[in-house]
C-alpha cells in the first residue's frame, strides 16, 4: 500500500513537472487579479457571446498557467477600425492587448509596441505553431502577431456547372480556359467569373503561371515591380480575352464583395475567388442553401510557376501587445495559451450549448456555428478532433500548404507613400484599360516608361538595394 | 457713458430669456468649432502617441504637395466642386419656386417630403443604387436608352460621364433639402406684394421675376457665399463610395488621396494639413466672393 501510495505521489510530481515544462517559460505569479485589457475589431463587450467566451478563456488560463487574470474587453465606436483606434490611442486609452488592421506603423515606430520576439523565442507553443512566412514577417517587423493561414484567394467553382464541363481539375492556364468556356458554352447568360473592383482576385490563380512569382520579379538580373514586367503584360492580355469573350464579368469593376456573392448565388456568375478556409465554406453553405448546389476548390494554375506569394514584409493584421502595459509577459501568455490545443479548442469551436454540444464526448456542431468566428488564432497545424472547415475550405487550406511560395518584400517607406499610391493608382487604371480593350496590350511599354517616370525608377533602385 | 451701460444691463435683464436660449448655440460653436482649430497645429508637428509631440514645421505640407499626382487631384477636386456649385446651386432655389406655386397645401406637404427624402439615405446606399442603375448593359438606364435606341453607356466606368454622375446624385440627394431655406424666405414675403401685383395684372411668371426673386436675393447671395467656403469640399464620401480603378484618374480628389495616405496608416498630421490648406482656400473664397458681391449687388455676408 505504502509503496503504492509512493509511486502514485511520484507519478504526480512528475506529471506537475511535464506539465509546467510544457506550457511556458515560468512567470513571476502576480498577486491577485491583473486586469487585461483588450481591443479587437467585431469584439464588443455589448455582445453576451464575447463576455461569455472571455469568461471561458480566462477559467481555462488559470489551470493552464496557475494565473488569474480578468480580460476586459475595451469598446470601440463603429467604423472604420484602424481610424477608430487610432483615435483611442491618440486619446491616451492604450488597451494590453491591441488587434491591428493597418495603421499600427506609426505607433510602432514611437515604441508604443512591444518587441515580440524575445517572447517567440522562448515559447515552445509559438514555434510549434508559427509557419515560416510567420517567422519572416516577424523578423522584419516584430510586433504583429497573427496566427493564421497566409491570405490567399482560391478559385470556387460551382459543382454543377464543374461537373457539366467533364469535372477534371484544370491545371494549366490553357485548361483553365477551356474549362472557362466550355461552362460559357453551357451558360450562354451567365458569365462564368467576377472579382470585385480588380483583379486582385483572380491573380492569386494566375499570377505565378505568367512569372509573377513575387512583388519583385526578376528581369535582366535586375528586380522590378511585378506589375511593370512581362508576365504582366501576358497576364493583362489573357485577361482581355476573358473579358471579351464574355468569361469574366463586364463590371468586375463596379462590383463589391457582396454584389459578388449575390451574383454566385443568384446564378449569374459560376466562379468567385475566396479567401481560403472558412469563407470558402461559408460560400458553399449559402449556395447549398439557396440553389442546393455544393462547390469545388481550383488549385492555382501552372506556368512559369504556380503557387500563392505569401509576402514576408510584415503582418497586415494581428495582435500586438502594448510597451505601456504592466504585464507583457502575462499578456504574451495569454496570447501563447490561445495557440494551444486547449485554447484553440475554445475560439474555434465557441461556445457549449450554443455552437455545438457534446454527445458522446464528440462535438457535433449546431445550426449557430455558421455565426462564431475566432476571435483570435487560427492555427493551422491544429489537429481538430472534430474537423472545423468543410470539404472547400480544407480544400483551399490544403492548396495554401503546398503551394505557398514565400515573397521577399518590403514595407513601402512612409516618405515614398505618395509615389507609391501615384504608382498604385496608374497601373489599376491602366490595367482596366488593357482588360477591357479600350488599351491594347501593345500599350504596355508606354505604360511602363510612365510607371517609371512617375517615380517608379526610385522605388526600383530602393527595392534593388533593399533586396540585394 | 453710464447711462449707455445702465440701458446695455437693461436691455439684456429684458431680453434675459432670449440669451438664455443663446446658450447651447453659443456652446456648441465653442466646442465643436473653436477649440477644435486649437487642433489644427498638429498639421506643424509629427503626433507621437507617448510624449509631446515633435515640432516639424511644413514636413507635412512638403508632403502633400510633392505627391506627383497632387496637381491632378487638385485638379479634380475644383472641377468636380466647380461643376456641383455651377449645376446644383440654382436647383433648390428653383424647386423653391416650384413648390410655392402649387396651390393645394396637402399636394405641396406631399412633393416636400418626398424630395427631403433622399437627404437622409447614406452615401453608401446612394452609391450601391447608383451603380445597379447605371450599369451596363442591364442597368435600369441603359434598358431605357435601349428603348430608344442608344447604345448602352457604361456611366460609372466612363471617364466622360463619372463626374456628371456626381453632379446628378449629389442634386437628387441635396436639392430638397436645401430648398427648405429659400422656401422660408419665400414665405417670409408680405402677400400684400403679390396681390398688388395681382391687381396691376401681372403674370404668375411676373410675379416670381419680379417679386419673389428679388426679395429672396440676400438669402441667395449668403448662402452663395458660404458655400464657396466649403469649395474644396468635393465630397468625400459620395467620391469614395462611387470612385472604381477605371476613372481613379478623373475623380480622386485631395480628401480620398489624403485619406489613403495619411488616415488610413493613422498619419492624423497630413489630413490637418490637407483640411488647413482647403480650408485658408474655403476663406479666401469667402472673402474674395463676398467683395465681388458687394461691388456687383450691394450684399455680402457681413
Amino acid at each position: 500500500m505504502k509503496r503504492l501510495l509512493m509511486t502514485g505521489l511520484a507519478m504526480m510530481l512528475l506529471a506537475t513537472g511535464l506539465f509546467a515544462a510544457g506550457t511556458q517559460e515560468e512567470t513571476t505569479k502576480i498577486e491577485g487579479v491583473p486586469t487585461i485589457r483588450l481591443v479587437g475589431k467585431d469584439f464588443s463587450p455589448a455582445e453576451e457571446w464575447n463576455l461569455k467566451h472571455l469568461d471561458q478563456i480566462e477559467e481555462a488560463f488559470a489551470q493552464y498557467s496557475g494565473q488569474e487574470i480578468n480580460i476586459e474587453l475595451v469598446e470601440i465606436p463603429e467604423g472604420a477600425y484602424a481610424e477608430k483606434l487610432n483615435l483611442m490611442l491618440l486619446s491616451g486609452d492604450v488597451p494590453d492587448l491591441i488587434y491591428f488592421q493597418g495603421g499600427d506603423e506609426v505607433i510602432a515606430n514611437q515604441g508604443l509596441l512591444t518587441n515580440l520576439n524575445p517572447y517567440i523565442e522562448k515559447s515552445e507553443v509559438m514555434q510549434k505553431v508559427l509557419l515560416d512566412f510567420n517567422k519572416d514577417r516577424l523578423a522584419n517587423y516584430p510586433y504583429l502577431l497573427w496566427l493564421a493561414p497566409p491570405r490567399a484567394r482560391t478559385a470556387l467553382v460551382r459543382q454543377d456547372w464543374f461537373e457539366e464541363v467533364g469535372g477534371e481539375v484544370p491545371t494549366t492556364v490553357e485548361d483553365y480556359y477551356e474549362m472557362f468556356t466550355a461552362i460559357k458554352a453551357n451558360h450562354p447568360d451567365a458569365y462564368v467569373m467576377t472579382d470585385t473592383g480588380n483583379t486582385n482576385r483572380m491573380d492569386y490563380t494566375f499570377d505565378h503561371a505568367f512569372g509573377l512569382t513575387a512583388s519583385w520579379v526578376r528581369e535582366n538580373g535586375n528586380l522590378v515591380y511585378k506589375k511593370v514586367s512581362k508576365g504582366e503584360q501576358e497576364k493583362l492580355a489573357f485577361y482581355q480575352k476573358l473579358y471579351a469573350e464574355g468569361l469574366l464579368d463586364q463590371s468586375y469593376v463596379t462590383t463589391a464583395w457582396d454584389t459578388m456573392e449575390d451574383k454566385l448565388y443568384t446564378g449569374e456568375v459560376g466562379l468567385v475567388y475566396g479567401t481560403a478556409g472558412i469563407v470558402l465554406d461559408i460560400y458553399e453553405n449559402k449556395l447549398n442553401e439557396k440553389q442546393g448546389v455544393g462547390m469545388v476548390a481550383l488549385p492555382p494554375a501552372k506556368g512559369v510557376g504556380q503557387g500563392y506569394s505569401v509576402s514576408s514584409a510584415k503582418e497586415t493584421r494581428g495582435w500586438a501587445i502594448s510597451s505601456t502595459s504592466p504585464y507583457p509577459e502575462l499578456v504574451f501568455q495569454l496570447l501563447e495559451f490561445l495557440a494551444t490545443d486547449k485554447g484553440q479548442y475554445l475560439d474555434r469551436y465557441g461556445l457549449e450549448g450554443i455552437h455545438y454540444n457534446l454527445e458522446d464526448g464528440n462535438v457535433v456542431f449546431t445550426d449557430e456555428s455558421a455565426n462564431w468566428w475566432p476571435r483570435f488564432h487560427n492555427v493551422m497545424s491544429w489537429e481538430a478532433p472534430t474537423p472545423v472547415l468543410g470539404h472547400s475550405g480544407q480544400d483551399g487550406w490544403d492548396f495554401l500548404m503546398k503551394y505557398s511560395v514565400g515573397d521577399p518584400d518590403f514595407p513601402i517607406p512612409e516618405e515614398m507613400s505618395p509615389t507609391w499610391d501615384a504608382l498604385e493608382n496608374l497601373y489599376k487604371e491602366y490595367a482596366y484599360k488593357v482588360i477591357t480593350g479600350i488599351e491594347s496590350p501593345e500599350s504596355f511599354d508606354d505604360f511602363v516608361a510612365e510607371w517609371y517616370a512617375l517615380g517608379g525608377d526610385q522605388i526600383t533602385a530602393y527595392a534593388n538595394e533593399k533586396l540585394n | 457713458m453710464g447711462l449707455r451701460r445702465q440701458n446695455l444691463k437693461r436691455r439684456i435683464y429684458r431680453d434675459r430669456h432670449l440669451y438664455l436660449m443663446l446658450i447651447p448655440v453659443l456652446l456648441y460653436f465653442v466646442v465643436w468649432h473653436y477649440l477644435p482649430m486649437w487642433g489644427t497645429r498638429i498639421a506643424f508637428q509629427n503626433v507621437r502617441f507617448i510624449g509631446k509631440n515633435e515640432w516639424v514645421g511644413l514636413k507635412h505640407f512638403r508632403v502633400l504637395f510633392s505627391s506627383p499626382i497632387f496637381l491632378k487631384v487638385f485638379f479634380n477636386t475644383v472641377a468636380i466642386s466647380t461643376m456641383k456649385i455651377v449645376f446644383i446651386f440654382p436647383l433648390p432655389i428653383l424647386l423653391a419656386f416650384l413648390l410655392n406655386e402649387i396651390r393645394n397645401p396637402h399636394v405641396r406637404q406631399g412633393v416636400q417630403s418626398v424630395v427631403y427624402i433622399p437627404h437622409f439615405l447614406s452615401w453608401v446606399v446612394i452609391a450601391g443604387v447608383f451603380i445597379s442603375l447605371l450599369e451596363a448593359p442591364d442597368g435600369a438606364m441603359n434598358k431605357v436608352l435601349g428603348v430608344f435606341g442608344f447604345d448602352p453607356v457604361s456611366f460609372m466606368t466612363s471617364s466622360r460621364h463619372i463626374r456628371w454622375v456626381f453632379v446628378f446624385s449629389e442634386a437628387w440627394r441635396s436639392m430638397g433639402w436645401d430648398s427648405i431655406l429659400y422656401i422660408a424666405a419665400i414665405n417670409s414675403i408680405a402677400p400684400e406684394l403679390y396681390d398688388a401685383a395681382t391687381v396691376d395684372g401681372a403674370s404668375r411668371f411676373q410675379q416670381a421675376r419680379k417679386i419673389t426673386l428679388p426679395c429672396i436675393a440676400p438669402t441667395i447671395i449668403t448662402v452663395f457665399i458660404l458655400n464657396m467656403g466649403f469649395f474644396m469640399n468635393a465630397g468625400f464620401d459620395q467620391v469614395f463610395n462611387m470612385m472604381n480603378d477605371a476613372v481613379i484618374s478623373q475623380v480622386d480628389i485631395i480628401d480620398t488621396y489624403v485619406y489613403r495616405v495619411g488616415l488610413r496608416k493613422g498619419n492624423f498630421s497630413l489630413g490637418t494639413a490637407a483640411g488647413l490648406f482647403k480650408g485658408i482656400i474655403g476663406i479666401g473664397l469667402i472673402f474674395t466672393t463676398d467683395r465681388l458681391s458687394r461691388k456687383l449687388t450691394g450684399e455680402g455676408v457681413w
